[in-house]
């Protein structure tokens, strides 16, 4: 019972962390306080994997979206001028559609969720082990092969894509004039 | 001549000696002496040795020591020592407070100077005070923080590069069942911690609101996220000899042979990518100090100087307790503490001497070889500071993205192999079942 509570407590607390700094993500004028906003939503993210028993795609979520997407997003951040970005007056009329269309998408979900059959308590009832980290490695390797070979692929070929599109033909003319 | 005030009477300074000692009996009597006795009647206490903690029990286990140490022992046993005290932050701290000590002390030895000579205790230790006066001195300083600089930012990013470094020694187990926290992810988390710091020291440098602090985060930024890849697959091989990502069980299985002597280009790559993440001599650009003053530190002052000094010190114990968990057998190593103290038919008052009950040969053992090579390690990652000069960036890149990384995949394949021909892993013709 009290871990239970806990349990509800810290999912509570992680939610109102989460939603709050995608807030502040959305809403601040101070593009790197977003930035760190969006990192913070992030690793609410990887708690709420924490809570679901998954602490292997909880380290994940740190290590790609903190370690790695953050960093860039906060460094292209820093070397933009902000001055620029927030010229255009905001439109009432436009903030109110977005309430409006935010009411009608979360109403349309949580109908889908509702009719799903989730809330049936033979659903929520359920006590297997976590997956572990060995399991998760032979079902790669096992089931989801073919799956894992066209991930690789395609991180392949849009690494390819973007050394070709970063390539900068008049640099290396120039060298090789200087030479 | 005379500092005694011209009002000064001998009976007014015995009636205030007085007057305290009676405010600190009604205080003792009001308010410490109930709020004991709520707790101990009302607060559910947790059994120990089988027995429930009750107040008579508590009260006869403080009056007589040889039952003190069941509870010390119990006490000990705790999350929150484990966190605060023992395999946790002031453990960790006090070995990164020893290494600024030995570091500057070594370097001096090393370079044929003197050191710090003079912060000593009744004429002996060559300054070995040194450490508890720049605390002082540390603590004392005004904080500056320049103008123009971002606060909020500026303040919380010396608190949150302590609080990553005390996470990652969170992780680090120094003898059986001695880790803070023991999970089944344990290295990735420890890879994941790791990499908040390029995160922290950029958003350091652009909130300081200066140009050298600025070219000291990118040049971390850079540094941290070249090596950041062939630190993580230098440690992949061990994952693949040792089959499990849990740190405890990584130490454990390389009981007969150490993980080095099959995978000595990966401890390589791994030593010094780790040294490039702690941003030491010869990868301290981020800091280069005949350059850019004092790299992504310049505006440091005061307190938030010495936060982040404890934190990258208490980094350099993480990261070399780390090589000695994944190459160097971890705790492993020959038992030479004798299994009691004293002999276990004698007065109480031996008993309790020698800790009888609350000594553990084992623990204590491996402890101390966990120690051994971790000092060993540290020794080793601060040797380079006085021997070799600092180097160029386009190299330390060109090092990060070509050569470690290829060294990792060159000895990540002898793994394989190692696996493949029956050598290692379960059921191999090397390894102890």
């Amino acid at each position: 019972m009290v871990l239970h509570i806990m349990a509800d407590a810290l999912f509570i607390s992680v939610a109102i962390l989460t939603i709050g700094s995608a807030i502040v993500a959305l809403e601040t004028r101070e593009l790197v306080y977003g930035a760190i906003g969006l990192a913070i939503s992030m690793m609410g993210i990887a708690g709420f994997f924490l809570l679901l028993d998954s602490p292997f795609v909880a380290m994940f979520q740190i290590t790609v979206y903190v370690g790695a997407v953050a960093v860039l997003v906060i460094f292209t951040v820093m070397l933009v001028r902000t001055q620029a970005l927030f010229s255009i007056k905001e439109d009432p009329r436009r903030k109110t559609a977005g309430i409006v269309l935010l009411l009608v998408f979360i109403g349309g979900i949580g109908a889908v969720v509702l009719a799903s059959g989730l809330g049936n308590p033979a659903f929520t009832k359920f006590n297997k082990p976590a997956i572990d980290v060995a399991t998760i490695g032979k079902q790669m390797v096992t089931y989801y092969a073919p799956v894992l070979v066209l991930l690789g692929l395609t991180l392949a070929a849009s690494v390819i894509g973007a050394l070709a599109l970063a390539r900068r033909e008049d640099i290396e003319q120039k060298n090789e004039r200087v030479d | 001549m005379a500092t005694v005030p011209e009002e000064f009477r001998f009976g007014n300074f015995l009636a205030s000696i007085i007057w305290v000692i009676l405010i600190v009996i009604v205080l003792l009597t009001l308010v410490i002496l109930p709020l004991t006795f709520i707790v101990l009647f009302y607060v559910p206490l947790p059994p120990v040795n089988g027995e429930v903690l009750t107040p008579y029990l508590f009260l006869t286990m403080i009056v007589d020591p040889t039952r003190t140490l069941p509870i010390v022992k119990y006490l000990i046993h705790t999350t929150p020592f484990k966190v605060i005290v023992f395999p946790g932050f002031v453990f960790a701290a006090i070995i990164a407070a020893a290494t600024i000590f030995v570091e500057r002390k070594f370097l001096a030895k090393m370079q044929l100077r003197v050191g710090p000579l003079y912060a000593g205790v009744w004429g002996v230790g060559e300054g070995i005070l040194q450490l508890a006066a720049d605390g002082l001195k540390v603590i004392s300083k005004e904080i500056l923080i320049p103008s123009g600089a971002d606060k909020p930012i500026f303040w919380a990013a010396p608190i949150a590069f302590v609080a990553t470094a005390a996470a990652v020694v969170a992780l680090i187990p120094v003898a059986p069942g001695w880790v803070v926290s023991n999970t089944d992810v344990g290295l990735i988390a420890v890879f994941a911690i790791l990499g908040f710091f390029p995160l922290i020291a950029l958003l350091f440098s652009w909130a300081s609101n200066s140009k050298y602090p600025f070219i000291g985060g990118l040049r971390a930024l850079h540094q941290m996220i070249a090596f950041e890849i062939p630190f993580i697959l230098s440690a992949l091989s061990v994952v693949i000899l040792a089959g499990s990502l849990n740190l405890t069980h990584i130490a454990t299985s390389q009981h007969p042979f150490w993980f080095i002597l099959f995978l000595p280009i990966s401890a390589f790559v791994f030593f010094i990518s780790s040294l490039a993440e702690l941003e030491r001599v010869p990868f301290d650009l981020p800091e280069a100090e005949s350059e850019i003053v004092a790299g992504w530190l310049t505006e440091t002052s005061g307190m938030i100087y010495g936060l982040i000094q404890l934190g990258s010190y208490l980094k350099v114990y993480a990261l070399a307790a780390l090589f000695v968990i994944l190459f160097l057998g971890g705790w492993s190593g020959p038992q030479i503490f004798p299994h009691q103290l004293g002999p276990p038919d004698a007065i109480p008052l031996v008993k309790v001497l020698t800790l009888q009950g609350l000594y553990n040969a084992v623990t204590v053992n491996a402890i101390f070889w966990f120690l051994v090579k971790t000092i060993v390690i540290i020794m080793l990652m601060l040797l380079p500071r006085g021997i070799s000069p600092r180097i160029r960036i386009d190299i330390l890149l060109h090092t990060g993205w070509y050569k470690l990384i290829v060294l990792a995949f060159v000895n990540m394949f002898v793994a394989l192999a190692l696996i493949y021909a029956g050598v290692l892993g379960p059921g191999g013709s090397l390894s102890i079942h």
